[in-house]
């Protein structure tokens, strides 16, 4: 345990990016909060006020979700790449830590550690952000960013979509490692071709689309699987703001769906693949040292 | 005492490419151990092995471990330098301590404190921000402060320039080398070696050619200065390399009895670079 917590601490290090990046999205957005320009709606009712609320901070936390699976795209399909690349990989290999132990840890920042310091940062600045939107809309708008029931569920929204993100992309993560430990240059290319070559492969030869269908499913599907997606009215609800009506979640969290997501076959059929890969990935990490 | 290194028909193919084929060799505990051949001979391989950084064929132990299968168990009693360049350039001085520190149950803080006290290298330093020669002396004294028993090193002073090659080997002999350890090393420049070794191996076209310790050198191997009158009847002895310089010609014989050469000129003991030379040029140059 203690060098999982050792290797860890080595990817900080090495990639600053891990909260430089959430550190400058929090900046920014707390700025344009600071000094943006505040459309000062009429929130007369309770559900008015929460429906915003709601909006800002789901906002505010979908945009840090999604530079973070950018960035963890790219962390995963360097980190077993970049120190082949410069050699490093030989000092590394010279300590009494195994290679499973190596894989592992970085599968570990990529899917748990990084969402968790994204979630971090993104908590800091909607609390920083709803203190200054308070202060300066001096009511009614300040009043929306402070609902305890907003926020309870805000952290448990965070929480369900890492532990579900990183089951359903398991597969796509052990993919990028696979390539990462295999590929001699051009990892984002080599990440891209193989699937695109079956597809094509499959579409010309066979007629049919078997393999474009489990990829779009894995890459689109998660969605509709860990989240509620139907028209029901227990999910939605609707509220009116002067001439306009507005649809939203009845809640930020009345829309999960864990029951659906974990006894989902795809699930855990993505899931076992995904290991699969990330064993392929430690066997290649074993075998090749250098570029 | 069982060896500490035993290979047995150790094999490594790249594709077609056989770069060592069924080499055989043990090296002794407290030995300095010099893996000589040429560029392309199968050294880095053979080290890859040993080191488990690559799958192979045939038998082989190291510290009573097969070193692929269990590399990260092998790593707590030997340790090896790669070649100068391998520090991640990312990393600080005072990082690379603590991670080590953390990782490695042998490592010993005070000792790489001390090594590096010596020299100008602060530990807020980036590896990148280092010349070739620091670089070095941190990854030496990371190395050194390991209570190893098994040192291996490949190429240790690729790219550096005399002064910091010397004091590479001055550090290593003065400061790590005892009883209980060994090192093994290899390099294509002799010469930077030769005095410090107590063992030579020369290896080509993947398979060990000779296998010797220094002293053994003196029993086995023989080099004459031969006068142009002699050289026929020094020939005839059967040289097994034979050699012309400054108009002189040096012949070459294994197993020699040295009355019997000394009739054709001076006989003397050949250095390991000539030695290796002779070994490997086959024949007549």
């Amino acid at each position: 345990m203690n060098n999982y917590a050792w290797l860890i601490k080595r990817e900080f290090w090495e990639n600053r990016a891990i909260w430089v990046i959430p550190s400058i999205i929090g900046i920014v957005m707390l700025l344009g909060v600071l000094f943006g320009r505040i459309q000062f709606m009429n929130l007369g009712t309770l559900q008015q006020s929460h429906v915003v609320g709601q909006m800002v901070l789901s906002a505010f936390g979908a945009t840090f979700f999604v530079v973070m699976s950018i960035y963890s795209t790219w962390y995963l399909l360097d980190c077993l790449y970049g120190d082949r690349k410069d050699r490093s990989v030989l000092f590394w290999k010279s300590l009494p830590i195994s290679d499973t132990t190596t894989v592992l840890s970085k599968l570990l920042v990529a899917l748990i550690v990084i969402p968790l310091v994204y979630f971090v940062a993104a908590d800091i600045t909607t609390l920083l952000a709803a203190f200054i939107l308070s202060v300066r809309s001096s009511g009614a708008l300040g009043g929306a960013m402070w609902h305890g029931d907003l926020w309870l569920q805000l952290q448990i929204l965070w929480l369900y979509v890492i532990v579900t993100t990183a089951i359903w992309f398991l597969p796509v993560a052990g993919w990028l490692m696979v390539i990462s430990a295999w590929a001699k240059r051009a990892v984002m290319l080599w990440s891209i071709l193989p699937p695109l070559a079956l597809y094509l492969g499959e579409h010309l030869f066979m007629r049919t689309h078997f393999i474009a269908t489990q990829l779009a499913d894995r890459l689109m599907g998660y969605g509709p699987r860990a989240f509620h997606t139907g028209a029901d009215s227990n999910f939605w609800m609707t509220t009116t703001f002067d001439n306009d009506q507005i649809t939203t979640p009845s809640s930020l969290w009345a829309l999960l769906n864990p029951a659906g997501f974990f006894s989902s076959p795809q699930t855990w059929i993505g899931a076992a693949v995904g290991a699969a890969l990330v064993v392929a990935a430690i066997q290649l990490r074993l075998r090749r040292t250098e570029i | 005492m069982p060896a500490l290194i035993e290979a047995r028909d150790l094999t490594k193919k790249y594709g077609s490419f056989v770069a060592l084929d069924r080499a055989n060799f043990t090296i002794q505990s407290g030995r300095i151990v010099g893996l000589i051949g040429p560029n392309g001979a199968g050294k880095t391989s053979a080290l890859r092995a040993i080191l488990g950084l690559t799958a192979y064929e045939g038998q082989l132990q190291v510290l009573g471990r097969e070193p692929f299968r269990e590399r990260a168990q092998l790593m707590n009693d030997a340790c090896f330098i790669a070649d100068v360049a391998v520090m991640p350039s990312w990393l600080r001085v005072d990082q690379a301590i603590d991670f080590v520190a953390g990782v490695h149950p042998r490592f010993r803080r005070d000792r790489a404190l001390g090594l590096l006290a010596k020299t100008q290298i602060t530990g807020s330093r980036r590896i990148r921000e280092l010349s070739k020669g620091m670089k070095t002396q941190v990854h030496l004294a990371l190395t050194m402060a390991i209570d190893a028993r098994l040192l291996v090193l490949d190429e240790p002073t690729l790219g550096l320039d005399i002064l910091a090659r010397r004091s590479f080997y001055d550090a290593l002999v003065d400061d790590y080398m005892d009883e209980s350890r060994t090192i093994l090393i290899t390099t294509h420049q002799v010469e930077e070696v030769e005095n410090l070794l107590t063992d030579v191996m020369f290896i080509d076209k993947g398979r060990i050619v000779l296998d010797c310790s220094v002293e053994e050198i003196a029993a086995r191997y023989a080099a004459v200065t031969v006068a142009a009158d002699d050289i026929d009847a020094a020939r005839a002895a059967k040289p097994f390399f034979e050699r012309r310089t400054l108009g002189k010609t040096i012949l070459y014989f294994e197993q020699p009895s040295t009355q019997a050469l000394a009739r054709f000129g001076e006989v003397h003991t050949p250095s390991v670079s000539d030695l290796f030379v002779a070994k490997l040029s086959g024949g007549v140059q």
